[in-house]
């Protein structure tokens, strides 16, 4: 019920900004820029450019305002352009430059959460250990499992809103998710 | 019995049992399964294991650089409209005379004509000029 009132505020907010409501785009900017960088950050690994692609989703989104109307959910529109924009980083990417700053910001992001926590030294690599298990364990599942994934485990969308992102059946969304997961539990068995 | 590793709605169903959001019946018949399945408490660990993936803080200045990305990118799109209808204004207003003068005047003699046409030919040069002076000049 509460994802349904949701819903129905965003789109409200964004019909809003079809009629040249800006402040509706601030608040739609508000409630969604988190989980949008957050998303983004799983998925590239690198905060740097997790926000660039954020930018570029929100901009994708004011620049659809003028013919936006409320067919899906709003959340799985913006999900549909994150993902897009997500997997065709991936790829220039891996295309331009392998995984060298991937491992740098990988480092960067592990040193600050660590810090954070303030733990001892020996409990400060264990931790590392884990999170960069964790890490290489979703990068490497394929894309489309990737994004799946992290969709479903962390931002809470269900099985029709992710087949609606990824543009397939519920059906197919079951298999993928269940692949994914089979495929991090063989690469994280060691850590039970 | 209910088994996370074999079933593709797994996924779906561990989620819920960690939420503590099943029945109690399902719940207790998951506790038991997970206790006697390797695979499944290997699931489990899985989706435990993910929490440990922290995200950053989005950075301070986020939404300044997405305004300032939205500014430059309307004027840049505003840029292309002025130039892409510099050119048809001045056009469309001598067509626009022209047509207008046809329907005041549609026929008449040779010598009315050739007057009426080279008045028309004055009208539309003194219109394109005048439009060219109210058309803004670029800085």
């Amino acid at each position: 019920m509460e994802a349904v009132v949701a819903l129905e505020r965003d789109a409200q907010l964004m019909l809003r900004v079809r009629e040249g409501d800006d402040t509706s785009f601030g608040l739609l900017l508000e409630r969604h820029r988190g989980p949008m960088v957050h998303f983004l950050y799983r998925m590239v690994q690198n905060q740097a450019v997790s926000e660039e692609l954020a930018q570029e989703v929100f901009l994708r989104v004011y620049r659809s305002r003028e013919t936006y109307e409320p067919t899906a959910k709003f959340t799985t529109w913006l999900f549909r352009i994150a993902t897009h924009v997500a997997l065709n980083s991936i790829r220039d990417r891996k295309k331009e430059k392998g995984h060298e700053s991937l491992d740098e910001e990988m480092l960067d992001g592990m040193e600050r959460q660590v810090a954070d926590r303030q733990q001892t030294v020996e409990q400060e690599m264990v931790h590392e250990v884990k999170l960069r298990e964790v890490r290489q364990a979703i990068e490497a599942l394929p894309a489309k499992q990737r994004a799946a994934v992290l969709m479903h485990k962390y931002e809470g969308l269900d099985y029709a809103q992710i087949a609606g992102v990824l543009s397939c059946s519920e059906s197919a969304i079951k298999s993928l998710l269940f692949r994914a997961y089979e495929a991090l539990r063989g690469r994280l068995a060691h850590m039970a | 019995m209910i088994c996370l590793s074999r079933n593709e709605q797994g996924a779906e169903l561990l989620s819920s049992y960690l939420a503590k959001t099943l029945d109690a019946a399902r719940t207790a018949e998951l506790d038991r399964h997970i206790r006697e399945c390797a695979d499944c408490r290997g699931l489990a660990m899985v989706w435990e294991r993910l929490d440990e993936f922290a995200v950053p803080e989005v950075t301070p200045g986020f939404d300044a650089r997405l305004y300032a990305r939205i500014a430059r990118e309307e004027a840049r799109v505003l840029g292309w409209r002025k130039w892409l209808w510099r050119p048809v204004a001045p056009l469309a207003a001598a067509a626009a005379v022209v047509a207008a003068v046809l329907i005041v005047h549609p026929f008449g003699s040779p010598d009315a004509a050739k007057q009426a046409s080279k008045t028309e030919i004055e009208q539309v040069a003194q219109a394109v000029d005048d439009l060219d002076l109210l058309t803004p000049i670029d800085r």
